[in-house]
């Protein structure tokens, strides 16, 4: 998909079936740099499947995690980067992700993402362990973010037929009594 | 999407919108003069940071801003 599309879908990615555990995304900050690039700074609130029954005896305060993002869209040279952190659970693991969505250098529709995790688990002696678990788990979470944009896209795509489908409707409907009024 | 803050979701959707039109439509193709959303998100903004200071969420080195356009203040 275009560069243009793809950063579209980003920025409205959640809430989407491959990532059900985000329940809520804010908008911390917003503004537009001196050189046109756009600073986001969002906070995302996850809920992991913990079952009802602790939720009800813990309170979901204590179930709540939260990962804050950066995010810089540069519409001139056409790249948006991701930066994520969590500031939950600082103390014991930190996950930084990075992502960049640039145009494909051939291919003009095409967008290319590059994605990087840094992941330190601190003072655990499962640490190597634990570091390769949430290695795997983070490749197959890139997977499932891109199917996530997939989905988002196919979603924004059906909005704008809707859009076009009634303003075609409306058109037709208008048209017709104009013509009736001038007999 | 819900908001962090219960209270705050439906100004959250009213910003959404108006953000979603303007970064599509005018910021991705280079205009990105104008700031139709400014009130929407001043005050979906406030209701965010209440959230957080109740919450006691970790949020660490950020200014709550606003929606700035990286203009310089001049203090004389």
């Amino acid at each position: 998909h275009p560069w243009e599309t793809v950063t579209t879908a980003a920025m409205r990615k959640y809430p989407n079936p491959m990532n059900p555990s985000v329940v809520g995304v804010d908008v911390l900050d917003r503004h537009v740099d001196p050189s046109g690039k756009l600073h986001s700074h969002r906070l995302l609130s996850t809920e992991w499947g913990i079952p009802s029954l602790v939720k009800s005896l813990i309170g979901t305060c204590r179930t709540r995690t939260y990962v804050q993002e950066h995010s810089v869209v540069d519409p001139v040279e056409k790249t948006m980067e991701l930066k994520s952190c969590n500031i939950s659970f600082t103390n014991l693991v930190s996950v930084d992700e990075r992502l960049v969505y640039k145009p494909h250098p051939h291919e003009p529709h095409k967008t290319i993402l590059t994605q990087e995790a840094i992941i330190s688990v601190k003072g655990v002696s499962l640490s190597s362990y634990l570091e390769g678990l949430m290695a795997n788990t983070i490749s197959s979470n890139a997977k499932k973010g891109r199917e996530a944009l997939e989905w988002v896209i196919k979603r924004l795509n059906a909005e704008i037929e809707e859009f076009a489908a009634s303003a075609r409707g409306t058109m037709r409907s208008s048209m017709a009594a104009a013509a009736f009024v001038e007999k | 999407m819900n908001s962090v803050g219960e209270a705050c979701t439906e100004l959250k959707r009213e910003y959404d919108l108006c953000f979603n039109r303007w970064f599509a439509e005018k910021f991705l193709k280079g205009d990105s003069a104008g700031d139709p959303c400014g009130q929407l998100f001043k005050r979906y903004q406030l209701c965010v940071q209440k959230a957080i200071k109740e919450k006691d969420i970790p949020i660490e080195g950020l200014e709550f801003m606003g929606p700035s356009k990286g203009k310089t203040e001049n203090s004389s």
